[in-house]
Parts: C-alpha cells; structure tokens; sequence
C-alpha cells in the first residue's frame, strides 16, 4: 500500500467511523443537504441511476437507515445473487413502507424491482434472487406512506456476468 | 425447479394463530430471460420474463411486485402476511408475452 493510498484508507475509516457515531443523531435530525449523498453513500453514476431516483423519488432527502440490504461481499455467479431487504419501520394503517425499491447501478436495466406493500404485510422482510452484470453498488430504498425515503447501499463484487 | 413454465409453489408455516405474521415463500417455474444471450445458432434468445406479480388476501391486493428479467430464473420471493383473518392467499404472475399464472394456498388457524 502507498502512502498516498494508506492516508486515504485512514481518512476513510475516520468518516466511516464518524458517520456511525453520528448516525444516531443524524437519523432523527431533519436533512440539510437534500439529495447530496453522505460520506458513506454512493454516487450516482450514470444518468440512468440520475432519472430513476428523479422520475421516482423527485428532489425528496433519501436517508440512510431504517433499511438493511444484505447481500454477499462477493457474487461468484452473477446469474444468481441472494438479496435479504428488511426494515424496522411500522406496518401501520396511517404510517407504513408501500414500496421497496431495488436498484443495481451497473445493470442493464438498473430498477430492477419495485415491491408495492400495504399495512396487511406486516413487516418489511423481503427476499429473492437476482443478476448482475458486474461489480457495482447496490441500492434498496423505501418510501413510505408518508413520502419518507430511507436506503441501505453495499457494494456487491460479481465475479461471473449474470446479465449477459 | 424444472417444471413447466408457471408452475408455482407457495409455502407457508403448518401452524399459524391469528394475527401471526407469517412469512410466505414461493417460486415459479420460468426462464426469466433477458434478451441479452444468444442461443447456440447465434440468434438472439427473446427476452421473456415476468413482470408483475399480485398478492391478494381474501378480497384485498395486499402486495404488487414490478419486476425485470433482472430477477433470476424461476423467480423466488419471499415476503411477510399479518394473518388475521382465515382466507385464501393467491398470488398471479404475468409475464412480457401474456402469461398468467396463478396459485392459491389457504390460511386457517391451528384449533388449540
């Protein structure tokens, strides 16, 4: 490892380690940035990530929180990639998640699928099965009843294209 | 899963008491292709997937899934039901061509 790389290792396992610290207090604070991404958030890469989050989301905050997406570090299979989305928020008549939203900023059609719930299901604990094409960051982002956008992001490393 | 195209399962737990939030496995049996292969005489393999699933619960749609031909071949999901009332469980899948599928389970609850 570099020195140069080495400083920026460090610098960024500091704004990891601050963003969790902060995090508690961040979760409950109103935004003051919109859509700009934290720290620990990924860019938006490419124009089609740029309409999808638009033509979806408008100018809304998207948070990180209330979301965990879970998927292996690395995808040997692309064809076949395991995909865990759950939430701590209500299932409630007047205040719950109606859509979860999956998307994989290296795919060929990068909303790869959106899960429409009602208070009836009780609980956001999704599973399935997806392709990926490549190595890229992966965003699942719910919005609730009340227009509230949450997200989770992990970087999946695909070793085998799935999309062809 | 090597059955026909639209062949569905659903799965959910053997005893539920009402009000449980029960979670439903299912699969259906499809190829889920892209559009983006060729076949082995170089011609390029239609995508055909499915695109849209619906939950209903009784008489309620309690779910919908927009999907791509992103989610794999013979697609799973799984997701969670508060069962607070004894009534058939259907989901249909529809694909890019026309196809509809459909299965049904039904939830009643285990007599104490």
């Amino acid at each position: 490892m570099s020195s140069l790389s080495r400083r920026n290792f460090l610098r960024a396992a500091a704004l990891t380690t601050g963003a969790v610290l902060g995090s508690g207090l961040a979760a409950n604070a109103e935004p003051l940035l919109g859509r700009q991404p934290g720290p620990e958030d990924p860019e938006v890469p490419n124009e089609e990530v740029a309409r999808i989050l638009r033509e979806r989301f408008g100018d809304r905050p998207i948070r990180r929180g209330h979301v965990s997406l879970d998927m292996p570090a690395v995808a040997e299979d692309g064809r076949v990639v395991p995909v865990i989305i759950e939430s701590d928020l209500p299932m409630a008549p007047d205040a719950y998640v109606k859509g979860v939203h999956l998307i994989v900023d290296h795919n060929p059609d990068a909303h790869l699928a959106a899960f429409h719930l009602t208070p009836a299901i009780g609980s956001v604990a999704i599973t399935t099965r997806i392709k990926m094409k490549r190595t890229t960051w992966v965003r699942a982002i719910v919005e609730t009843s009340r227009g509230e956008l949450w997200a989770d992001y992990t970087k999946v490393l695909v070793t085998l294209n799935g999309c062809g | 899963m090597a059955g026909e195209i639209g062949e569905a399962r659903i799965r959910i737990p053997d005893q539920i008491r009402k009000g449980d939030v029960i979670t439903v496995h299912s699969i259906v049996s499809h190829p889920m292709d892209t559009g983006f292969f060729r076949n082995r005489d170089g011609d390029p393999i239609p995508a055909y997937f499915i695109k849209d699933v619906v939950v209903t619960y009784g008489e309620s749609d309690v779910a919908r899934f927009e999907w791509t031909s992103g989610i794999s071949r013979d697609p799973v999901v799984t997701f969670t039901l508060r069962a607070d009332r004894e009534a058939p469980l259907t989901m249909v899948w529809t694909d890019n061509k026309g196809g509809v599928y459909r299965q049904s389970v039904h939830i009643t609850f285990a007599t104490a």
